[in-house]
């Protein structure tokens, strides 16, 4: 009966005109998403490519200079574009592209493709999320409102209850028959998707399993939808009111939960602004070490006690150049307070995401939003990481230009150059982003409630079938 | 094989059924004549499951309709007034569609040999049931009960907007059925077709049946003097 019903109802859906032209008009939506997002995609990583490229070449030709002026003529860390951004572009767009790293200072990722846009952006752009996120809910609306009460309007389930149907086969069999179509387009959208990027030369790794993943949750969330709009059918009288109901609920769901979530984070944990963050840098680090303040309380404070450490009476007896060393543990005070102020940015982005997944209860796009953007690493998260990554490296750096300030000059000797060669043995920045593994693993609770999303609107349907 | 016991029906206060005792024997066809309201179409429920008896019992092929529902219905084809089919579907991919939901798996071949049987033009077998007139759709409906091989079946007003040829023709394939050995229960208020097919006539009022004939015995004078005074008697009466 199951099967019977699942043709049944796929031959009534390829018969109907409307259904035929929304298919059409997806695929054709998915096919130029695909295409603009492969484009931008390439684009994005050649240039990624040439400037990376650039970038070092500038710094290993720098000729012989003084460490510490290199420090300030800095470098930078590219974020590279990553493969499954080619489905879910994520905050990508808005969070930059580059972080320039210098002495003293934590800088914010710049460059970003949204600062590069003019206002029309506001409108936003056809990208695969874009579809899959918002559209095939829509097409889900468009085959499933009627699935029930057009039996009911035609008048065939009378016939069909005197065959001695049993209802659960038979809500099935229509459950299959909407799920068959968007699985199709869903699994043939993805496939090419991996057959474009396995095809792609030296632009990340691609890996078929992190695609698959994104796959499987963009599957849960059409059973979510389906189960939804086919518990509206099943329920209610009239094609009219499944209709007015079936889009209410994606109006709610994929539209208001997500606003209404970001109004409600952002009022309940809201981040400072640029200018208080940039005030409570400023207030801590005067209080503290200033690598190029040797008069300071805080320098000559260091300095006593490095001349007690070392048994010297004074900084010109030191082994190493003091103002090298100064330096360094004014940059290892700094990067101490930026750390501190991430970090309470970070906590408030976690609460925020805290209010995000409380909302999912009433919204399976949130949870499916999340897990998108974090399996094609275009999420905050990812940004985050690659921000403390290049973080790391920048202290790094500058560590391996101030020691070796301290330990091939004299104290006062700022005329010291390191040589020509010394700046390509600085290790390049190489960023490694979170795993498949790993972002399973932080983000259990969204695959949870997308689980328990699938299981209650399933069990739901079915139950409600009974009463047909 | 359609056996009642003192059946009642009762939404409320209102008694739709009242003590409806009867019986369809196998081969047999029992018209039920009355105006509406008479309790016809609710007999006809109780018997699908579709409505659940207040007191007394049916059963179809020795099973209880309340206690075996799905199990009965296996023995059952029904055609309502309306028989409505999946219109983008053609009429064998609906009679496909319906006897392979009860339960049959049967061939192409074998389906258009009932649709045949039915009285269906050849042309419209793979034509889809959208531009089927009412008298082609109840064809299909007897070429369920065909496929089905079913024991007995159940109609609601089955000639009401039928034209006297496509009549005459549902009535040609009703004695087909009956002298398969279906046990066939009608209810019409066509006196003249009742009169024509009907082995057995019964005729309900208030829920009741108040006169029973067999066919036979009767002429169609007589059965419209029966229903009238009937009617009229009970309306005295009541």
């Amino acid at each position: 009966m199951i099967l019977k019903t699942f043709f049944k109802e796929s031959k009534e859906l390829l018969r109907d005109g409307r259904v035929r032209a929304a298919f059409a008009i997806v695929i054709i939506l998915l096919g130029i998403a695909v295409w603009i997002s492969a484009r931008q995609y390439q684009n994005t990583n050649e240039q990624y490519l040439v400037a990376e490229a650039a970038e070092r070449e500038v710094w290993d030709n720098q000729g012989e200079k003084n460490p510490h002026s290199a420090s300030h003529y800095g470098t930078y860390a590219f974020k590279p574009k990553y493969p499954l951004s080619l489905m879910d572009q994520g905050v990508d767009k808005y969070m930059g592209a580059s972080i320039f790293l210098e002495s003293h200072k934590r800088n914010e990722a710049q460059f970003s493709a949204a600062a590069d846009q003019t206002g029309l952006a506001r409108f936003g752009d056809l990208t695969p999320d874009f579809i899959l996120l918002f559209i095939i809910p829509l097409l889900i609306i468009l085959l499933g409102y009627n699935s029930f009460t057009k039996e009911r309007e035609m008048g065939t389930l009378t016939l069909l209850k005197s065959q001695g149907v049993r209802p659960w086969k038979w809500a099935v069999g229509k459950w299959l028959s909407l799920f068959f179509p968007i699985f199709m387009v869903t699994a043939i959208l993805f496939l090419i998707a991996g057959i474009l990027l396995s095809n792609l030369q030296d632009f990340g790794v691609f890996k078929w399993g992190s695609l698959l993943a994104m796959f499987i949750v963009y599957v849960g969330y059409y059973i979510i939808f389906i189960n939804i709009i086919l518990f509206i059918s099943a329920k209610v009288e009239k094609s009219g009111i499944a209709l007015v109901l079936s889009l209410s609920v994606w109006i709610l769901a994929c539209l208001a939960a997500p606003k209404a979530a970001s109004n409600l984070a952002e009022t309940k944990h809201p981040f400072p602004t640029r200018q208080e963050f940039a005030a409570n840098i400023s207030k801590d680090k005067q209080e503290g070490l200033n690598g190029h303040n040797p008069w300071s309380k805080e320098s000559k404070l260091l300095e006593q006690k490095v001349l007690a450490e070392h048994g010297v009476d004074s900084i010109h007896q030191l082994p190493f150049n003091f103002d090298g060393y100064r330096m360094q543990k004014g940059e290892e005070h700094e990067a101490e307070i930026y750390f501190k102020h991430y970090n309470y940015l970070k906590e408030q982005y976690a609460q925020q995401s805290d209010v995000y997944k409380g909302l999912a209860v009433i919204s399976p796009y949130l949870p499916t939003r999340f897990l998108s953007m974090a399996i094609a690493q275009t999420d905050y998260g990812t940004h985050w990481d690659f921000s403390d990554a290049a973080e790391e490296y920048r202290i790094a750096t500058q560590k391996f230009l101030n020691d070796d300030f301290a330990q091939n000059s004299t104290y006062g000797d700022w005329s010291y150059q390191a040589d020509s060669d010394f700046w390509k043995k600085l290790p390049q920045f190489e960023y490694e982003p979170p795993q498949l593994g790993s972002i399973i693993r932080s983000n259990a609770s969204s695959i949870w409630i997308l689980g328990v999303w699938i299981v209650l609107s399933f069990s739901i349907f079915l139950l409600t079938t009974k009463t047909i | 094989m359609i056996i009642t016991n003192n059946l009642t029906k009762q939404f409320g206060d209102f008694t739709a059924v009242d003590n409806l005792s009867l019986s369809v024997k196998e081969g047999e066809i029992l018209c039920l004549l009355g105006a509406n309201g008479a309790g016809k179409s609710t007999t006809i429920n109780m018997l699908l499951g579709f409505l659940k008896p207040t007191s007394g019992a049916a059963t179809i092929n020795g099973l209880d309709v309340v206690k075996n529902e799905l199990k009965t219905k296996e023995f059952i084809t029904y055609i309502p007034e309306n028989l409505m089919l999946y219109p983008t579907l053609t009429a064998i991919e609906n009679l496909d569609y319906f006897s392979g939901i009860a339960g049959k798996k049967l061939s192409t071949e074998t389906l258009i040999g009932f649709l045949r049987e039915a009285g269906l033009q050849e042309d419209a077998f793979q034509k889809r049931i959208s531009t089927f007139s009412k008298g082609m759709r109840q064809k299909v409906g007897i070429a369920l009960a065909l496929a089905k091989d079913t024991k007995v079946l159940l109609l609601d007003e089955p000639t009401s907007g039928l034209d006297p040829k496509a009549s005459n023709e549902f009535g040609e394939l009703l004695q087909k059925l009956k002298n398969k050995g279906v046990a066939v229960l009608m209810a019409t208020h066509d006196l003249f077709r009742a009169k024509e097919v009907a082995t057995h006539i019964g005729i309900m009022k208030n829920g009741k049946l108040r006169q029973q004939f067999v066919a036979e015995d009767i002429s169609l004078p007589q059965l419209e003097k029966a229903y009238l005074d009937t009617m009229n008697h009970l309306e005295v009466m009541s």
